[in-house]
């Protein structure tokens, strides 16, 4: 039970965020194509009517949520338990909605670090390491201010 | 140059791409420039790397920023090292040799005074967990689990220790004390703290192949010894006054539960023996969860499906599986498609386990068959093929048919795979000649006749031609060429290939059922033929049989002008392109002028056909002694002509000898059976692996890469072996790839090869299970064997 990747993308897949965890097959400018395909898969999909989880090679399994605007998207090992994830995506996304107040996409772009801070706060090595918002949040909001 | 803000602005506010490539471009090299000059004051540096790390989601290359991040994790300043560190997370990876620099600065962070320096490290190395670097630091890691009270480093601590031993397993010697230690703490009880306690059990488990001490049985008594703990920390979560601060839509904390869950299952499936004395309470704790969980929410449902997975990975008690299966089939009666997704890929697992009570609930599996999601359809219908058997052939079939009626082009490789499992189906069930399933079969044709294989059409005229019951075999053929002439409208869509084949091929066998008392006119199936030949002159398939359609209808009708019409489409082809249809033309225009009567007793009707399965072994039981192994078609159409025909035998001769020498268009075919029959050789230096009195396995290493090994193995039979199957597992640090048995029908003394492909690390060693059927019904037989390469 581990997370390969989180990734951020917007509606026209643009990439917003990229924490790697499992470093992606390939050299650097495959990442490019990868995420490229990524985009592909999960833009095709209903996503009213299509689960939440799409396998994506023959090793990764996507899940991934849209919220608005952007997708949150998950890489997994294809035999870990899908729905779980679900719920680390959108304790992430509450954790931003909470810390931003009310998030947007152009929070994210404009303060990728912060987002980056929270995630990992939330995620260390590709593992769940702390599960209370407010714990998350209180500790956020006090390294925000180390400035 | 400017401030973050002003550069994302820039890139954001660009109208073209060649702007934003010329605003990228030109910052990334200012920044390069920059980061050479030694003297930039510390706020500069940091800017420059937050907007590298911008341009690093962009997608533009980053790597001439590494050092610059050590550099900034070297600074004292909180703010130099807090950017320093997300950099060398998201800029570097666990392969580059630079990590090494890290390994000094890391020592010393962890062991720094302020509490939020350590953190950062520890973040860091969770993230960066290099074999040497665990090496090299897991003392000061150490040493925080054993000193702080700092919740937030201990738990970041946990979740390095757990990645430490995942790289290095022999460092498990130093962390296991600290599972109990730390789940015994009372200072200690955050869920945080718990998770990364759950974490370092679950590495301990798996590292048990890769420990080379012979102290395991001591860790593992350890790690048992911890059970009620997880439990006790469990039925809390699952009472109803739980703490609100970890309530997560009205399940509490369902990150906790799963992680905890999981670890369990990982324990009792290594320890079986060991922890044999809990299971009841697990037994018992299970069913509460899995009861008492009545949300509709995805965290409730997250519990309960790693529960269920818990029950059928484990093998527990029949009662909690029956309930298991409940859960799932409540899954998929939902509206969530993502507890239906989940249900469905868990069911597929579980029919072997529990056939009857995934049977219950196929109603909901096939409401699942007209899902708008295509990975949700296609799961059903593979698990619709699961839970297929004689009782409920005749109604699951029937969901398919809808299925494949309401299904389009954009399933057309789910169309494909109903279609071959049906065949499949039938003949293994060995209801192929009955009346309803050759109805099914045709019924399916009219919608998928234009997305399967025209090798699949063939499969279907063998069941027509096989049935048994004429009546309704002259009702079928009757019906298909109703709806080819237009006479009744079947719904079947003009670009239905495999419907005109079928059409043709029955007007070629059975023009004169066909012609029975007018019921159709001859001009209308020459006129039928002459369209499709006009139509189809392209496809050769279509074209060979436009041709034997001809030819035999030509010896079932009188009317002459007809039969010019038959002579013209035979003769048309005698200069085409394409050598097979010139051969087959040119062989049939001989045939065509042959005396009527002669062609009438050559032209006869296909005899009951015998099914080949790739070994050329008659798999049929109605007619053991037929074999059919004469490489020229035409020649087994003309031999086995009915026996009715007395003087057939004759006639047949002196043709075979017209056409003798003929080269054949089905050497293809009877190229690939013979290929079949070759002997495989066992390589010299293969591995003797296990006998017993059916078989002798040997193992061969073709390579061994650091990562990748390829194997064959070989099965050599001392008695025929039917429908063999090689099921192979390997230990968990690996991953097993099974190639392809190159056959699965084995004659005595002969050997079959099956390739595998292991990647991973640690000692190869496998667990080989062989499934066939011999005389005497299904054999199983299993063995263990340890090679010594390792990976």
């Amino acid at each position: 039970m581990s997370i390969k990747f989180v990734i951020c993308l917007n509606k026209q897949g643009v990439l917003r965020l990229i924490r790697v965890f499992e470093p992606f097959p390939g050299d650097a400018a495959s990442n490019q194509s990868t995420i490229a395909q990524i985009y592909k898969l999960i833009s095709s999909r209903d996503h009213k009517h299509q689960s939440n989880f799409v396998e994506f090679s023959d090793s990764t399994k996507l899940v991934y949520r849209r919220y608005a605007g952007l997708y949150f998207v998950l890489g997994v090992e294809l035999q870990d338990e899908e729905l779980i994830y679900l719920s680390h995506i959108h304790l992430f996304v509450e954790v931003l909605d909470a810390f931003f107040g009310n998030v947007c996409e152009l929070d994210i772009v404009f303060n990728f670090h912060k987002a980056y801070m929270i995630l990992d706060e939330l995620i260390i090595g590709g593992e769940i390491q702390e599960t209370s918002k407010d714990v998350i949040l209180e500790r956020i909001s006090y390294l925000d201010r180390l400035n | 140059m400017g401030s973050l803000r002003t550069f994302i602005k820039d890139v954001r506010g660009a109208k073209t791409l060649a702007e934003e490539r010329s605003i990228v471009t030109k910052e990334s090299a200012r920044i390069r420039t920059k980061l050479k000059d030694d003297h930039l004051p510390q706020d500069k540096r940091r800017k420059n790397i937050h907007k590298l790390l911008y341009l690093h989601i962009l997608g533009e290359k980053t790597h001439f920023a590494q050092v610059e991040c050590i550099n900034l994790i070297a600074s004292d300043d909180f703010r130099d090292k807090r950017i320093g560190y997300l950099a060398a997370v998201i800029l570097l990876d666990e392969n580059q040799e630079i990590l090494t620099l890290l390994t000094n600065l890391l020592n010393s962070d962890l062991n720094h005074p302020n509490r939020y320096v350590v953190s950062l490290a520890l973040s860091a190395l969770g993230s960066l967990t290099s074999p040497e670097l665990a090496r090299d630091l897991y003392t000061d890691v150490e040493s925080i689990l054993a000193r702080s009270t700092d919740e937030f480093l201990v738990k970041k601590a946990l979740q390095c220790a757990a990645k430490i031993v995942q790289r290095d397993a022999a460092l498990l010697e130093i962390f296991y004390p600290y599972i109990e230690s730390i789940l015994k703490s009372h200072h200690l009880s955050s869920h945080g703290v718990r998770l990364g306690v759950a974490k370092l059990c679950q590495a301990a488990i798996l590292s048990r192949s890769q420990y080379e001490y012979d102290n395991y049985p001591e860790i593992l008594q350890s790690l048992v010894l911890n059970i009620p703990e997880f439990y006790s920390l469990l039925q809390d979560m699952n009472a109803t006054n739980f703490n609100p601060e970890y309530n997560v839509n009205g399940t509490c904390d369902p990150f906790l539960q799963v992680e905890l869950l999981y670890t369990l299952r990982l324990l009792f499936e290594l320890a079986p023996q060991e922890t044999e004395r809990y299971k009841d309470k697990l037994n018992d704790l299970l069913t509460q969860i899995a009861t008492n969980s009545d949300g509709t929410k995805n965290s409730a449902h997250a519990v309960l499906y790693e529960c269920v997975r818990t029950i059928f990975a484990l093998q527990l008690e029949q009662s909690l599986k029956v309930l298991g299966v409940n859960v799932l089939a409540k899954f998929l009666s939902g509206k969530d498609n993502n507890t239906k997704y989940v249900a469905l890929n868990t069911l597929l697992l579980v029919v072997p386990q529990e056939p009857h009570a995934v049977q219950k609930h196929r109603k909901f599996v096939s409401r699942c068959l007209f899902d708008p999601d295509v990975s949700i359809r296609t799961r059903a219908v593979e698990l619709t093929f699961a839970i297929l058997d004689s009782s409920n052939m005749k109604e699951l079939i029937g969901e398919l048919s809808s299925f494949l009626k309401a299904s389009g082009e954009q399933d057309k490789d789910l169309i494909v795979f109903v279609v071959d499992h049906l065949i499949e189906l039938f003949e293994l069930h060995a209801v192929g000649h009955d009346n309803w399933a050759i109805d099914v079969m045709v019924d399916l044709l009219k919608v998928v006749g234009q997305h399967i294989a025209l090798e699949k059409v063939s499969e279907i005229m063998m069941m027509i031609n096989n049935l048994r019951d004429l009546d309704h075999k002259s009702k079928l053929i009757k019906q298909v060429l109703q709806i080819s002439l237009g006479k009744s409208d079947g719904g079947v869509s003009g670009d239905n290939l495999g419907w005109k084949l079928v059409s043709v091929w029955c007007i070629g066998e059975y023009g004169d059922i066909l012609l029975q008392n007018s019921y159709f006119l001859d001009t209308e199936l020459t006129g039928y033929l002459t369209l499709l030949n006009g139509l189809y002159s392209h496809n050769v398939k279509i074209i060979s049989y436009i041709l034997t359609a001809a030819l035999k209808l030509s010896a079932k009708i009188q009317n002459p002008a007809c039969n010019e019409d038959l002579r013209q489409i035979i003769k048309g082809h005698m200069k085409d392109t394409n050598l097979i249809l010139q051969a087959k033309s040119s062989q049939y225009s001989i045939i065509f002028n042959q005396p009527a009567k002669q062609k009438q007793d050559v032209l006869g009707a296909m005899p009951f056909f015998e099914r080949k399965n790739k070994n050329g072994n008659s798999k049929s039981d109605s007619k053991p002694d037929t074999k059919i192994q004469e490489p020229n078609l035409l020649l087994d159409l003309l031999e086995s002509t009915p026996a009715s025909n007395g003087q057939t035998k004759n006639d047949s001769q002196t043709l075979a000898s017209i056409f003798g020498d003929q080269p054949s268009n089905n050497t293809a075919n009877v190229a690939t059976e013979e290929t079949s029959h070759v002997t495989i050789p066992i390589p010299s230096d293969a591995v003797h692996a296990y006998n017993s009195s059916d078989m002798d396995v040997s193992i061969k290493v073709d390579s061994v890469a650091p990562s990748e090994a390829k194997l064959d193995l070989y099965v050599k039979a001392h008695a025929p072996i039917k429908n063999l199957q090689v099921l192979a597992a390997v230990s968990k640090t690996q991953k097993l790839v099974m190639g392809t048995l190159s056959n699965h029908s084995i004659a005595a003394g002969q050997v079959s090869r099956q390739e595998l492909k292991v990647t991973g690390s640690g000692k190869l060693k496998f667990r080989i299970k062989l499934v066939h059927e011999s005389p005497t019904g299904t054999q199983i037989e299993q063995f263990d064997h340890k090679l010594d390469q390792s990976l």
